[in-house]
């Protein structure tokens, strides 16, 4: 367990709908959901696709790997995560189209820098919940 | 889609009221909503039972009350034929204009009173559901400096950002909080650009004089038809002339220009159907949760091109003496941000510029004022409302 976030309330509580989105996360897979109507994905969960309202969303497994398209270094940090500060927050976009606001490791303010290849990587926050980050890719 | 309900002028706002903004007060919304009332009340000679339309936009400290408009009415002793809570954060007051004057219209009512009130820096009741819990406060993003954090960093890579043409509004509008007696008091001293851009690094590269302050406070207007404003022999009158919304702009887009917000809809909306261009405003009291925020909407709404932001705010005289007075009672960053009921601050500003009533930061022009919104953070996109009003006298 985290022994940052162990203290936090910040432990995602996965729902019926969420839940192959964390089950997946456990292996350290990252599903994303999939709109076969027009063939794009779709993030965060939902119950339904928003481009045809239809509620025939998949579960996929994506590649894991995206670049940074913003990043913000929070030196003023949310509750729970005062002994973290400060730490970069990115925007981070998959290569299969969606962006994801993650944790970014193995980089610092000093070397961060927007359109850098990110690849996935996970937290293990406790024996059930594993959070995704996001690391550089030409990293060991 | 009638394409300018408020053309023909026929809604005229008659009184605004608005409390002094606290740290701390330790009141309820509905003591400050009182305040607003009463204030209201006595402006325009009106008893409580001539209210019969009642607006309200809901409050942080009081949102764990699902009936909050209810109890609004009830402590206040209004009893309406017309009820509404709006909930699209800093625009709801604008909002709330737009949707009385189209419950007036409408006959619903004839007479509203839209009052805003919140202390959040008293009580904070919010807790948000959808994504936020499992996706987005597990990652630690500072909540609203994070987003702008993020946008801001991303406006940096697509265009040029001078961090002194933000200061410079930062110091323009202190001016006008130094000058506003409603202001709250810590503030009403004068900045230097150099203290905007040393100040204390909240979520880079946003700095805490980007940003606002929670307060608690209220503000509010009468809004009536035109001809019963004219019939109760109202002194004063500004008529709102044009309103324009969207929530959700480009949504179903997976990867938006996340600099890009609905004002670029809004905005040359808002002005086309009031027969305007930027040149014509007289003052701007654009919603102002960031710096950044004002840069974009000047971009978005067509005072500027893309990306020139920077450059026109370096170009323009932003004081209430100036060329494009914006936000000169200190706006939300300078004054305080009295939570959810923020929106009104720069609302009755606006206002209070039409009535001639601003005192030393009196603009010289007063024929109308552009008033805007902004409304809650999205995930990882720009913001989720945005609204444009126009008041002319």
């Amino acid at each position: 367990m985290n022994p940052i976030r162990a203290k936090t309330s910040h432990i995602p509580k996965p729902s019926a709908l969420t839940k192959p989105f964390w089950d997946a996360a456990k292996q350290k897979k990252l599903v994303i959901q999939y709109d076969p109507d027009s063939r794009c994905y779709q993030w965060w969960p939902r119950a339904l696709s928003v481009k045809t309202g239809k509620m025939n969303l998949e579960w996929k497994e994506v590649s894991g790997n995206g670049t940074l398209h913003s990043y913000t270094v929070t030196h003023v940090p949310a509750a729970g995560f005062e002994d973290r500060a400060p730490y970069l927050v990115g925007l981070v976009e998959l290569d299969e189209g969606v962006r994801i606001i993650s944790n970014l490791s193995g980089v610092t303010e000093a070397n961060v820098k927007i359109g850098m290849p990110l690849r996935v990587t996970w937290e293990e926050l406790t024996d059930d919940i594993n959070l995704f980050s996001f690391e550089p890719r030409n990293m060991p | 889609m009638n394409d300018n309900f408020l053309r023909s002028k026929d809604i005229a706002i008659i009184a605004y009221g608005e409390t002094k903004l606290e740290r701390r007060s330790g009141k309820s919304p509905y003591e400050l909503a009182s305040q607003v009332a009463a204030e209201l009340l006595g402006k325009t000679n009106l008893t409580p039972k001539d209210i019969d339309g009642f607006a309200t936009t809901v409050a942080m400290s009081e949102c764990t009350n699902p009936f909050y408009s209810n109890f609004c009415v009830d402590y206040l002793g209004l009893s309406p034929r017309w009820l509404q809570t709006t909930d699209l954060g800093g625009c709801s007051a604008a909002g709330s204009v737009a949707r009385a004057a189209a419950a007036i219209m409408a006959g619903l009512c004839e007479t509203v009173m839209l009052i805003s009130a919140d202390a959040p820096s008293t009580r904070m009741g919010q807790s948000y559901g959808g994504y936020r819990s499992e996706f987005f406060e597990p990652t630690g993003i500072q909540g609203p400096p994070g987003a702008f954090g993020l946008l801001m960093h991303r406006y940096m890579q697509e265009y040029e950002l001078k961090f002194e043409a933000l200061g410079k509004l930062a110091v323009a509008q202190r001016e006008g909080a130094v000058l506003n007696p409603n202001a709250y008091e810590k503030n009403r001293v004068p900045i230097t650009v150099e203290d905007y851009l040393t100040a204390r690094m909240v979520s880079s590269p946003l700095r805490l004089l980007d940003s606002v302050m929670y307060c608690d406070g209220a503000n509010g207007l009468i809004i009536t038809s035109t001809s019963r404003a004219k019939k109760m022999r109202a002194n004063k009158m500004v008529h709102p002339v044009a309103y324009a919304e969207i929530t959700n702009f480009d949504c179903a887009n997976m990867t938006p220009d996340i600099t890009e917000s609905g004002f670029s809809v809004v905005g040359p909306e808002a002005l086309r159907k009031a027969g305007l261009s930027p040149k014509d405003i007289c003052s701007f009291h654009p919603y102002d949760d960031f710096l950044i925020a004002e840069m974009l909407q000047l971009e978005q709404i067509g005072f500027c091109g893309r990306g020139e932001g920077s450059r026109f705010l370096l170009d323009t005289d932003v004081s209430c003496k100036g060329t494009l007075p914006i936000n000169t009672g200190g706006g939300q960053i300078s004054a305080g941000q009295p939570g959810l009921a923020g929106g009104g601050l720069n609302l009755v500003e606006g206002v209070r510029q039409l009535f001639g009533e601003a005192g030393q930061r009196q603009v010289k022009n007063s024929g109308n004022a552009m008033v805007t919104g902004i409304g809650v953070i999205p995930y990882g996109r720009n913001w989720g409302t945005s609204c444009v009003l126009i008041l002319e006298a």
